[in-house]
């Protein structure tokens, strides 16, 4: 049963944020509510206020420029994302990615916004966002600060974000030429949540060899795992299905998965392997091209 | 249709592409479930369950709930109840042990121990917050394994060892028959349970009135058990509580007994004299409803070198959880159809049910079956691999066949299982050679066409029709039988429509309202579309016996018919004709008009009822199949995608062509399910994954084709020679889906469902054992 | 709780009404509206009975709050017929047998018709994709994407 509360619609991202500000710990966002409203009718959150910023404008767009990068307000939905023109131009990975986020209806409904804000480390878009070294704008009444993602995901279910602060939106730089990026979770079925998942970008220089790489592991511990181990393994080095396999190997060690009713622990280790390898290997063979 | 062609026309509606006869209802958001009904004063019941797994109630206070506002009554088992222990089995009056709402003692998590009625769901579910009970904890057990040592907490008093039933099969001399064997195989297997989940949950509305009557809309499989379980826990008459089902949102073998919400919510009605819905959450149904029985299977085979069988023996300890339900049947049926469909020259085979402190198990969609299948078709896939024979091969030799008799146990008539290994046979080879991470695994099985039991004691023919015939020629039809989905109305109405010669709109079936229907034992174990399919056939011939009276005798019918003295008409499509001339003739309205004013006004009424005789001890008829399933498994990662099957299907003749395809896909996503993905964990007697996020089910992307062979046969005891189609469909996928892994890997999979983490450590061992092997050497 | 006015347009129909906001939309269309050809079946957003259509697009009301809805232009399952007619995805659901129970229906019936406004031409991998947020315990789903797939084929449409 979802317990009471006095529901407040905004106009403005400026009134949602003085709102924000007056009801402090006594308030709580919903966007979609995808995620929320789940955990409000088990009865784990009651609020005194619910915010609502799904329909602020302000907030839902997409925009894209060389050299800026990409920047997607937070209220964005993930169908907006997946079917972006420029997005699907420059940045394949995302839209493969929400592809296979959730259902058509979750995806129509639920934004980009609240699936980072809502901390959940089986969440597609965090490790493949952090593995494009995205940044997330967020703000209060009193203004913005910009970090990385990476920085943003602090444990489970926890963000950085601090008391009236929203998301606000997420940025992507333009990955550089050469770069390839995959992600791939692995599930029983096509679109569920992940039982695990692994991102990864690699960039290589004009001789061929690697010259940037991320690793980064969904549902492989509190917050999206970097396996920087594989990155400095990778760095500098040629196409080697066999350091693809060492590199999975070293991001199977490098995390810290949970055993619960659908794996255990082990085999998250193993199937995290796994897909590290694969992903790096498609990423490499991308950024080929 | 022209006339002529009605004589060589065998059927006019059978197996013709027939519409659903409540398709417009369903496709129109128009059906009401009883998950939409709501009546004027209603109040909203919500359950207080246990949270233990084995604790007696010490006390019961709910004072603090009543006075909350919008709180109108609670009912505790002790105060408000008659504490009468029911069950399915009532014969059996031991085997009778739940009392729904019990008095002094719960025996698995959710289980109901108080109810409150109030204006809101939302209220009654603050007030739950406001009883207090005081719970002795007790011991618990939850595995037969361990419930079954003498240390064990004893569950239900007088239960020895928590044995709660044992049953024993056996024919020929077994111990002969394994000394003969050249070769003999012994396996233990460890398979699961699986929730019905009906997309409906367990529903309920009940609304007893001052005049002493209660008529309760409850989504279920029986309305003629629940009409009869209802008034024996209320002490009421039968005919003074009235069920409603109208329409029901799945059920699969999981709702013909009492539940909770039924229960609870008349208890309450009848205390407060107002109606009480009662919804189940996802979460109340997954704990708190049956499942599925989980089994420990031990199989010992031996056959000859050549293939030929001769002896099995099985020996299974299923969990029963804490109640009996359908559990004794499942016990028996799992170890009839584990013998299936092969002859053996000694089998024998010992049950024993046993009683532990978790969710109680029942009868679900193959009835004990899709367990024995498992276990059976597996190791007789990797019998026929030990000893080098191709295993459809060995299969066929040793199959049933028209005529044959299960020494003591059934008659078989009709049986397409030799044509079924043709066709899959033929779909192997066509595919020819596979990608490597693919393999085809293949389950043979059959299945009953209805019970014969009468653990139910009653008193009633097991099915019966009525059919009337209205002065336009409509039909009005009333059956027992209960429509969850599987189509049994549509399939009622064809049988109607082609026996009386009418068309299928003519027929208004009325089903599912125990006041206006006779009774029927309802929508289990297959037996509605032979055993109401005959009662409705034996109604409908009677109707068309007394119209053609009239036409015999009526002058202007005789010279229009041509008829002489042979008396020889017959009615197709609406068309009253000459058998051999089926050209002459007049219309069918005509008639039925002509009969009307022939009887004084009455209506013409046809009665038809069906209770199976001298069919031994299982069943009246069987179905049978075969089906190849093609998986591709992932090597490094244990994924398992299912890309293509075929089933051989033996169900007789075809009565509902759609609803059969129907059946089959259906029943295919529900055992593919139970084959990979389909599980219910527990730790300490909690179920761990009580919600549609954790519990995996087959979606749209999973399903591969389903494609069906239909085998051509006639069973004789079956309306139109029809039988079993839809339960025996969900027995073969697991154990198919297991043989493919062992043909890709070489692996025997001995539980289920198969998940990934369990493939790759089967592969380990397989590899850890090769090389320890080659160490040795 | 202070109850607070909702308006929305159901089926072409306005309706202003006063709701606790915490009210979820299939609840006002269910019990206050009383169209209950819309279904829950789970508490998790994971079964899609309770699927309609919100502006053209296919949400899971079971999700939303009613309140969210202010405004907008909703379609359940009753309003798909036109003037007794059904429409052509309901012809086509009768037509390949794309339900048993009928319990799922109303929520695939609107998640289908959702996914041919915006892709009229469907592959059947996409049709798989576009109703696996919808559970149907009956059919096993390949009647319902032939259904959908003789729909965008044109097979029922309105002559
Ligand atoms: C059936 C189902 C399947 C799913 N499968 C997947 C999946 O496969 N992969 C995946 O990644 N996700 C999955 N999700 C989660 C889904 O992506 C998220 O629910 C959704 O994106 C959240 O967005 P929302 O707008 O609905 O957030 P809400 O539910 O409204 O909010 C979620 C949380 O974020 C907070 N919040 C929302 N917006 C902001 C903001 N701008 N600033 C600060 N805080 C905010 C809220 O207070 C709340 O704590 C699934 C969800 C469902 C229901
Ligand atoms: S009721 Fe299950 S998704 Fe809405
Ligand atoms: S038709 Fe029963 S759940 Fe789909």
């Amino acid at each position: 049963m979802i317990h009471d509360f006095t529901y407040l619609k905004p106009s403005s991202l400026k009134e949602a944020l003085t709102m924000l500000e007056e009801h402090k710990d006594d308030c709580k966002v919903i966007c979609g509510g995808q995620s929320l409203l789940i955990i409000m009718r088990q009865g784990l959150l009651v609020t005194d206020y619910l915010i609502d910023i799904k329909h602020i404008k302000e907030l839902d767009y997409i925009q894209f420029d060389a050299k800026a990068g990409l920047k997607i307000g937070a209220t964005t939905t993930h169908h907006t994302i997946e079917t972006s023109d420029v997005i699907k131009k420059n940045y394949p990975v995302l839209v493969a990615m929400e592809n296979k986020l959730a259902s058509i209806q979750v995806r129509n409904w639920g934004t980009i916004g609240g699936n980072l804000a809502h901390g959940d480390p089986s969440g597609d878009p965090a490790s493949v966002l952090i593995a494009l070294k995205a940044n997330i704008k967020v703000g209060n009444a009193k203004g913005g600060r910009t970090l990385t993602l990476e920085d943003f995901c602090v444990d489970f279910f926890e963000t950085a974000l601090e008391e009236g602060e929203i998301v606000l939106e997420v940025q992507v730089p333009t990955p550089e030429a050469k770069t390839g990026a995959t992600y791939q979770k692995f599930n029983l079925l096509e679109s569920d949540q992940g039982m695990v998942a692994a991102a990864a970008a690699v960039t290589l220089n004009g001789g061929g060899k690697c010259k940037d790489v991320r690793v980064v592991l969904g549902n492989a511990g509190p917050k999206p795992v970097r396996i920087k181990r594989v990155e400095e393994l990778l760095r500098g080095k040629g196409y080697d299905e066999k350091l693809f396999a060492e590199a999975g190997k070293i991001a199977s060690e490098d995390c810290e998965p949970v055993t619960d009713i659908h794996a255990s622990e082990e085999h998250r280790r193993h199937l995290l392997g796994v897909l590290t390898k694969r992903m790096l290997k498609q990423a490499w063979e991308q950024a080929k091209g | 249709m022209t006339t002529t062609s009605l004589a060589t026309t065998k059927f006019t509606v059978i197996n013709t592409h027939v519409h659903n006869i409540d398709g417009v209802a369903k496709v129109t958001g128009r059906a009401t479930y009883t998950f939409d009904v709501k009546l004027p004063n209603m109040l909203y019941g919500k359950i207080l369950r246990s949270p233990h797994p084995h604790a007696k109630i010490l006390k019961i206070d709910y004072s603090k709930a009543l006075e909350f506002p919008g709180v109108v009554g609670v009912v505790t088992g002790k105060e408000d109840t008659l504490g009468v222990k029911q069950g399915i089995w009532r014969r059996y009056q031991d085997l009778c042990d739940e009392q729904i709402l019990p008095l002094d003692k719960v025996r698995y998590i959710g289980e109901p121990v108080a109810a409150v009625a109030a204006l809101t769901e939302d209220i009654a579910e603050q007030a739950l917050d406001l009883i207090e009970v005081d719970y002795e904890v007790l011991p618990a057990v939850y595995e037969p394994m361990d419930a079954i040592k003498k240390e064990a907490p004893e569950i239900h008093e007088g239960f020895e060892r928590n044995i709660n039933v044992t049953r024993h099969i056996e024919w020929g001399d077994v111990d002969e028959a394994f000394e003969e064997a050249e070769y003999i195989r012994e396996d233990w297997f460890k398979v699961g349970g699986q929730h019905h989940v009906s997309m409906e949950t367990r529903a309920a509305v009940s609304d007893y009135t001052p005049d002493g009557k209660l008529t309760i809309y409850h989504s279920n499989q029986s309305p003629y058990y629940l009409q009869a379980l209802m008034a024996g826990v209320l002490g009421m008459r039968e005919g003074d509580v009235r069920v409603i089902s109208h329409y029901v949102g799945g059920a699969f073998g999981g709702k013909f007994e009492l539940d909770g919400a039924i229960f609870c919510s008349a208890v309450l009605s009848k205390k407060l004299k107002r109606p009480v819905k009662i919804i189940y959450t996802r979460e109340e149904d997954f704990i708190a409803s049956k499942r599925r029985t989980p089994m420990f299977y031990y199989v010992r085979t031996g056959v000859k070198k050549d293939g030929t069988f001769l002896a099995r023996e099985a020996k299974v300890f299923t969990n029963g959880g804490a109640y009996t339900g359908m559990g004794a049947t499942a016990l028996y049926l799992t170890g009839f159809f584990h013998s299936f469909p092969y002859r053996w020259r000694g089998y024998r085979y010992d049950g024993y049910r046993v009683y532990t402190n978790t969710l109680p198990s029942t009868s679900m969609r193959g009835f004990g079956a899709p367990q024995a299948m498992f276990t059976s078709e597996q190791q007789i896939e990797w019998i026929a691999a030990d000893l080098g024979l191709d295993p459809i091969e060995m299969r066929r030799k040793n199959s049933h066949y028209p005529g044959y008799e299960v020494p003591g146990q059934a008659r078989i008539e009709s049986c397409g299982i030799d044509q079924c290994y043709d066709e899959i046979q033929k779909w192997i080879k066509e595919k020819g050679k596979l990608p490597e991470n693919r393999a085809i695994g293949i389950s043979a099985c059959g299945f009953m066409t209805g019970g014969i039991f009468n653990w139910f004691d009653t008193p009633y023919a097991f099915s019966a029709a009525m059919v009337t015939i209205n002065q336009d020629g409509t039909v009005e039809l009333y059956v027992g039988a209960q429509d969850m989905g599987q189509g049994s109305n549509t399939t009622l109405a064809i049988i109607c429509a082609e026996t009386l010669g009418v068309k299928m709109e003519d027929i208004k079936l009325h089903a599912s309202d125990t006041d206006h229907c006779p009774p029927d034992l309802g929508a289990w174990g297959s037996r509605q579309t032979l055993m109401t399919g005959n009662a409705v056939k034996m109604a409908a011939e009677d109707a068309k016996k007394q119209l053609l009276e009239f036409a015999y005798a009526h002058a202007h019918i005789v010279s229009k018919t041509g008829l002489n003295i042979v008396y020889d008409l017959d009615i197709k499509d609406r068309w009253v004709h000459n058998v051999a001339r089926p050209e002459r003739g007049v219309d069918y309205s005509e008639l039925v008009k002509i009969a009307l004013r022939g009887k004084e006004g009455q209506k013409i009424v046809g009665r038809g009822f069906y209770t199976p005789h001298r069919k031994g001890m299982i069943s009246p008829a069987y179905s049978y199949m075969l089906q190849g399933v093609e998986v591709e498994i992932d090597e490094e990662t244990g994924k398992i995608r299912l890309i293509d099957s075929l089933t051989a299907h033996d169900c007789g003749q075809p009565i509902n062509h759609l609803g059969l395809i129907g059946q089959l896909e259906g029943a295919f996503s529900m055992a593919a399910g139970y084959g990979y993905l389909e599980y219910m964990p527990f730790e300490d007697g909690q179920l761990m994954n009580p919600n549609l996020v954790d519990y995996k089910m087959i979606r749209a992307t999973e399903m591969p084709p389903t494609a069906v062979a239909e085998i051509d046969t006639y069973e004789p005891e079956g309306p139109y020679g029809a039988k079993e189609a839809g339960e025996g469909l969900t027995n073969p996928t697991a154990a198919a889906i297991g043989n493919a892994i062992f043909h890709r890997f070489g692996v025997q999979m001995k539980e289920n469902p198969i998940r990934p983490e369990m493939i790759l450590n089967a592969l380990k061992e397989k590899k850890e054992q090769k090389k320890s092997g080659k160490k040795n050497k | 709780m202070e109850k607070q006015l909702l308006t929305l347009t159901v089926n072409g129909q306005p309706y202003e009404l006063y709701i606790n906001p915490k009210t979820l939309l299939v609840e006002v269309i269910r019990d206050h509206i009383g169209l209950t050809g819309t279904k829950r079946g789970c508490s998790t957003v994971s079964c899609g009975s309770c699927t309609v259509m919100l502006n053209g697009m296919a949400v899971k009301s079971c999700s939303i709050l009613a309140m969210q809805a202010e405004g907008a232009q909703v379609t359940t399952i009753e309003g798909l017929e036109q003037t007794g007619e059904l429409a052509p995805i309901q012809k086509a659901f009768i037509d390949h047998g794309a339900f048993q129970c009928g319990f799922c229906t109303s929520g695939m019936i609107m998640t289908a018709q959702a996914l041919l406004d915006e892709n009229p031409n469907p592959t059947e991998w996409e049709i798989r994709e576009g109703i696996e947020g919808n559970i149907c315990r009956c059919t096993g789903y390949n009647s319902i994407v032939r259904a959908i797939d003789a729909t965008a084929k044109g097979n029922y449409k309105e002559v």
